[in-house]
């Protein structure tokens, strides 16, 4: 059981330390011909990424899959307003330049 | 413990929302100023502070099924991930200095110093709620899997908001 529950959390590091990974695709294929540029598409897929992985922290390794279901949903609340939050703001910042 | 890592997260996602709105207004300054941070060396800082959330939550494990010493080395490791996390952002903040990028140079770096300051200072916090921690598992008499649960909480906090300073001004475009 405990050998388990350590593969898992195992698991979990590699999927974490994946998706950070990944941020390097995502940046690379943002560039044009070398040089940066904005991007609404890189800016939300990084947010949205991000979230995944608080989301993850917190099921896995905050083991909030095993509590009460109101402290499940509670988190997933705040997830998701978090959400809201971030791209709201980057959104309505942009429109207001 | 809970109501504390809601909190938390709710006062720096006022701070994500305000450097969102001003970057949205002036992308291409942020985006120039942007270009100076190591992306490859901010995935590095990331994947070591997801490493010592993984220690701690080993560490939790541990205790919870009585191997106190397998607990007391995930704790010590915990703060051993944690310290290069701050080893890297010293060195960090040290060339951006050097390179002229402070405080008062651009508005995206008044952001980034202020976000990875106020995260930096829980860190601090967080290497002495490991320190706790570590005192906890190895005296007999102090055990009690409340308290470790809850430090494990406090440095998981220190953790998943680092994720979120990273993607928001080493990633976002």
């Amino acid at each position: 059981m405990f050998s388990t529950l350590n593969k898992r959390l195992l698991v979990v590091w590699v999927v974490l330390s994946a998706i950070t990974v990944a941020y390097l695709w995502i940046d690379h294929s943002a560039d044009d011909n070398g040089a940066a540029r904005a991007s609404t598409a890189v800016t939300l897929s990084a947010i949205l990424l991000a979230l995944v992985k608080v989301r993850i922290i917190m099921r896995e390794f905050m083991e909030v899959r095993d509590a009460p279901r109101r402290l499940c949903w509670l988190t997933d609340l705040w997830v998701a307003l978090m959400a809201v939050g971030l791209i709201g703001m980057y959104l309505v910042g942009k429109a207001a330049a | 413990m809970w109501f504390f890592v809601l909190f938390e997260s709710m006062i720096f996602t006022a701070y994500f929302g305000v450097y969102l709105y001003h970057r949205g207004q002036h992308e291409t300054a942020f985006l120039a100023a942007q270009s100076h941070l190591d992306l490859g060396l901010g995935v590095l800082d990331t994947i070591a502070l997801l490493a010592s959330s993984w220690a701690v939550a080993r560490s939790v494990q541990a205790a919870r099924s009585g191997r106190y010493d397998a607990a007391r080395r995930d704790a010590l490791l915990t703060a051993g991930f944690g310290g290069v996390f701050a080893v890297l952002k010293v060195v960090e903040w040290v060339h951006q200095v050097h390179a002229g990028n402070t405080f008062t140079s651009q508005e995206f770096f008044q952001f980034y110093f202020f976000l990875t300051a106020i995260h930096f200072i829980h860190l601090l916090i967080g290497f002495v709620v490991i320190g706790v921690l570590v005192r906890q598992l190895s005296g007999v008499e102090r055990r009690n899997q409340e308290t470790v649960e809850t430090c494990a909480t406090y440095w998981h906090t220190v953790d998943f908001l680092w994720v979120l300073i990273f993607a928001l001004v080493y990633v976002v475009r």
